[in-house]
């Protein structure tokens, strides 16, 4: 570039020859051509191509081990394979590629110039363009007008400024010839729609480039569509919402048609009215509070009613339509209800986490037609202020928490969201899913429901301790009974977690190596992974990514089974990469340091001393390639793996190319 | 990310991160942002159906607003050009506008929708385009002696 500016520099010593010569109009030409040179050159060096932020950790904690290196997308109709990024953890998008040398991933990857020194992707590729078109027309001018200017000078022609002349146009001459064909490819390219990437890798060259809109709008799109946002470096906003419970949550039945008034309220066709004849309707005044049936909850009703004089500006919306939901307060277990009593009313925070009810007890009450769902918390958000307060209950969830006219209300209110419990609805005394177990021995429960229920042991147990803590010493029967809803509202995500465990486990299953591995005789611990692993919610190390759930499926875990887990693993990890195999192991250019505490802070917290080996050996330098190295590794890395039973591994035997002996002497 | 800590009385109280739920992106239309619209099964006893994708659909409106080609990125385009770029140290471009409704509207749902069903959603500009995340909460009762925090969004850049 410094070039150019010494060729125009001398160049412009020419135009005021030029200026009388040919045209006037010459050199401002040439200036402007020159600045726009200048100006794109800049942008395209110093703009920000486009760079993907590094996934969080908590974002690739399921792709991580368990998914497979490519997955598959439609983009119009042209299945395109994406590839899992182990520097950047997640899967690149189409078009996107990372750059070794700046290592990091690129927005629509073209290709990284060491003439600006920097990558080209999706926001700087049209500067680049623009660069060397207009770098060529400025050579092209240079060129002409400096042998226009021989030309005429043919006699002088070994007089100083005829050499100088001479010598620029010399040069530029035989920039222009690489310039040109620069600039000849990147239209072609352009004009197919492709990227440089795309182009020498050969991706689309037999198919049909679906990323391609045709010539000229692949033209417009290069020049006139919108600047894409830079993700890295962002200004922040700091805006703190307050997240406190109760929650709301959803009803789910949807046999209740839902009538939705003019104003968006919905008005309760509930056909339950007829088995909650015990509970009065209270034909309140909307601001005050609907008297509770039970008095249990006094003080959550003094609560209610100090809260609710303070939102009452909010509470006319809601209370006119929560005025069926007191009602409601079905025959169950009285205890669930009152906190749909109480919230009903309250729009301002409500501190009803003194006691172990909170919204998930919620949960178990619905009629829910379906679409009052949506129509009822959208009102609801439509006549709340966005105020800070926290815990705001919309009455319109407490709406959803209606009971279903039939006897049914109850097991189709506390298995809300299991769709294989609601198969079972009709059926007498159902044996649900295992972890769902009838609460028999509960006489209040039984008054409202022909089912029985026993307590949610098996679920109780996976779950983490805290929800042992729900179960109040202190309250009375009724309260535990609700507080066994809780456990079954923890029960129904344990189940999903299960489910998808095992759906997961399933398709591990199919990996022919991993069936010995799986089918260990603690078939246990693959139930909830997600519950079971936390027994000291408080425990964790420092620096761990907090409560999110231990894979258990994980290949750590399979690991942490023995050494057989281990080669049996690694077997068809060293086939080819581009079976849709796991990914290997992640790899980073870390140091060892780094990456050592990285694995603990993602090691889940429970699993015991095996420590994820995946995470590769922080010697690998700037290695972006997963596969591959993990396979040339597998065979030496395995008996080393095994004398690494107990010890927490932070560079795994994955340090392939010859860097197992460092790293083992670094670990012990 | 920065986390806030709170006195210990909204310490029993504050919810724990039990999970986040990726919603990814839809990319059915070429590169163009739009994010899928199915539904998490994760999230299916936390919140409705409809509000989710009602959300997940106005972003996707908003993000192909800031992608349209139309007469104002021409004109962006072309003033550009004429000022040799020096016009993007002063004015923001289209682009960023659309973004600063977009987390003025996930602010908004954070605060009306999603908050009180113990959910939380970041902008997708955070996780440079590529994932919706939700971050799904629990209440864990009044037991709460490890650090639990409330999330606060718009956090920091990483």
């Amino acid at each position: 570039m410094v070039f150019m500016n010494i060729l125009m520099c001398v160049f412009v010593f020419r135009c005021p020859w030029l200026a009388v010569t040919i045209c006037p109009a010459v050199p401002p030409c040439c200036a402007v051509l020159f600045l726009f040179v200048l100006a794109n050159f800049t942008m395209a060096t110093f703009m920000d191509a486009g760079v993907l932020p590094m996934a969080s950790e908590d974002e690739d904690k399921d792709d991580e081990f368990r998914a497979p290196l490519y997955k598959n997308v439609n983009v119009k109709g042209v299945q395109v394979r994406m590839k899992w990024c182990a520097s950047c953890h997640f899967y690149r998008p189409p078009r996107c590629s990372h750059c070794s040398i700046c290592d990091h991933c690129v927005e629509d990857f073209d290709h990284h110039c060491p003439w600006v020194n920097n990558c080209i992707g999706r926001r700087n590729y049209r500067y680049f363009f623009l660069f060397l078109l207009s770098l060529t027309f400025h050579m092209i001018g240079v060129f002409t007008f400096g042998l226009i200017y021989i030309l005429h000078h043919m006699d002088e022609l070994w007089k100083l400024h005829c050499t100088v002349t001479l010598v620029v146009i010399s040069i530029s001459g035989l920039f222009l010839i690489p310039v040109l064909g620069l600039t000849g490819f990147h239209l072609y390219l352009v004009s197919r729609g492709r990227t440089t990437n795309e182009q020498v890798t050969g991706k689309f060259q037999g198919g049909v480039n679906p990323f391609t809109r045709g010539c000229c709008n692949n033209l417009e799109h290069l020049v006139c569509s919108p600047i894409s946002p830079k993700y890295t470096a962002r200004p922040c906003r700091k805006a703190v919402i307050h997240i406190q419970p109760p929650f709301l949550r959803p009803e789910i039945d949807r046999q209740m048609p839902v009538k939705v008034r003019g104003n968006g309220i919905q008005s309760l066709q509930n056909k339950v009215s007829v088995k909650l004849s015990d509970i009065k309707q209270p034909k309140t005044p909307p601001p005050l509070p609907p008297k509770p049936d039970h008095g249990l909850l006094k003080s959550q009703v003094a609560l209610l009613k100090t809260s609710d004089q303070q939102g009452s500006n909010k509470g006319p919306d809601l209370h006119s339509e929560s005025k069926g939901s007191p009602v409601r307060c079905s025959q169950q277990a009285s205890l669930p209800v009152q906190p749909s009593l109480q919230t009903s009313t309250v729009s301002s925070s409500l501190q009803l986490n003194s006691l172990p009810l909170n919204s998930r007890s919620l949960t178990l009450k619905h009629t829910s037609r379906s679409g009052s769902k949506s129509q009822l918390p959208a009102m609801h958000a439509d006549n709340l202020e966005s105020s800070p307060l926290p815990g705001i209950l919309s009455s319109s969830s407490l709406l959803a928490n209606h009971n279903t006219s039939s006897s049914s209300i109850s097991y189709d209110n506390l298995i809300p969201a299991d769709p294989q419990v609601m198969a079972q609805r009709g059926a007498a005394p159902v044996s649900y899913p295992h972890h769902f177990m009838t609460l028999g021995t509960d006489g209040n429960l039984q008054r409202s429901h022909p089912r029985t229920y026993s307590p949610v042991f098996m679920g109780i147990s996976r779950q983490s301790p805290h929800l042992r803590d729900l179960i109040p010493p202190d309250m009375t029967p009724p309260l535990s009974a609700a507080a066994r809803y809780d456990n079954f509202s923890k029960a129904i995500m344990a189940s999903i977690q299960e489910r998808r465990e095992l759906e997961e486990r399933e398709r591990m299953l199919r990996r022919p190596a991993r069936t010995q591995v799986l089918f260990g005789p603690d078939m246990g611990i693959y139930d909830i992974p997600s519950r079971r692993s936390l027994p000291p919610d408080n425990i964790r190390p420092p620096g761990s990514r907090g409560p999110t759930p231990p894979a258990y499926g994980s290949r750590e875990f399979l690991m942490s089974t023995g050494v057989l887990g281990y080669n049996i693993r690694t077997s068809p990890l060293s086939s080819s990469s581009t079976s849709s195999l796991t990914h290997g192991p992640k790899t980073s250019s870390s140091p060892l340091q780094n990456s050592s505490s990285s694995l603990q802070s993602r090691g889940r917290s429970s699993s015991p001393a095996y420590y994820p080996p995946e995470r590769p050996a922080p010697g690998f330098p700037s290695s972006t390639s997963t596969l591959p190295r993990f396979s040339s590794s597998s065979t030496s890395s395995a008996p080393l793996y095994a004398s690494y039973a107990n010890t927490k591994r932070s560079s795994l035997p994955y340090s392939g190319e010859g860097k197992d002996s460092v790293t083992l002497g670094a670990l012990k | 990310m920065a986390t806030e800590f709170h006195n210990l009385q909204e310490l029993r109280h504050s919810p724990s991160l039990v999970t986040k739920v990726f919603i990814q992106r839809d990319y059915s239309e070429g590169t163009v942002c739009r994010f899928q619209t199915k539904f998490p099964s994760e999230l299916d006893n936390r919140i409705e159906r409809t509000l989710l994708e009602e959300t997940v659909k106005t972003l996707n409106s908003y993000y192909a607003e800031a992608e349209k080609i139309g007469g104002q990125s021409y004109l962006e385009g072309c003033l550009a050009c004429a000022t040799a770029y020096i016009i993007f140290l002063c004015m923001e471009t289209r682009y960023e506008k659309v973004l600063r409704k977009i987390s003025g509207f996930i602010q908004e749902q954070n605060e009306k929708i999603y908050a009180p069903r113990g959910l939380l959603l970041t902008d997708p500009i955070e996780r440079g385009m590529r994932v919706l995340e939700i971050s799904v909460f629990e209440d864990r009762g009044s037991g709460g002696s490890s650090p639990s925090s409330t999330m606060s969004s718009g956090s920091s850049a990483r």
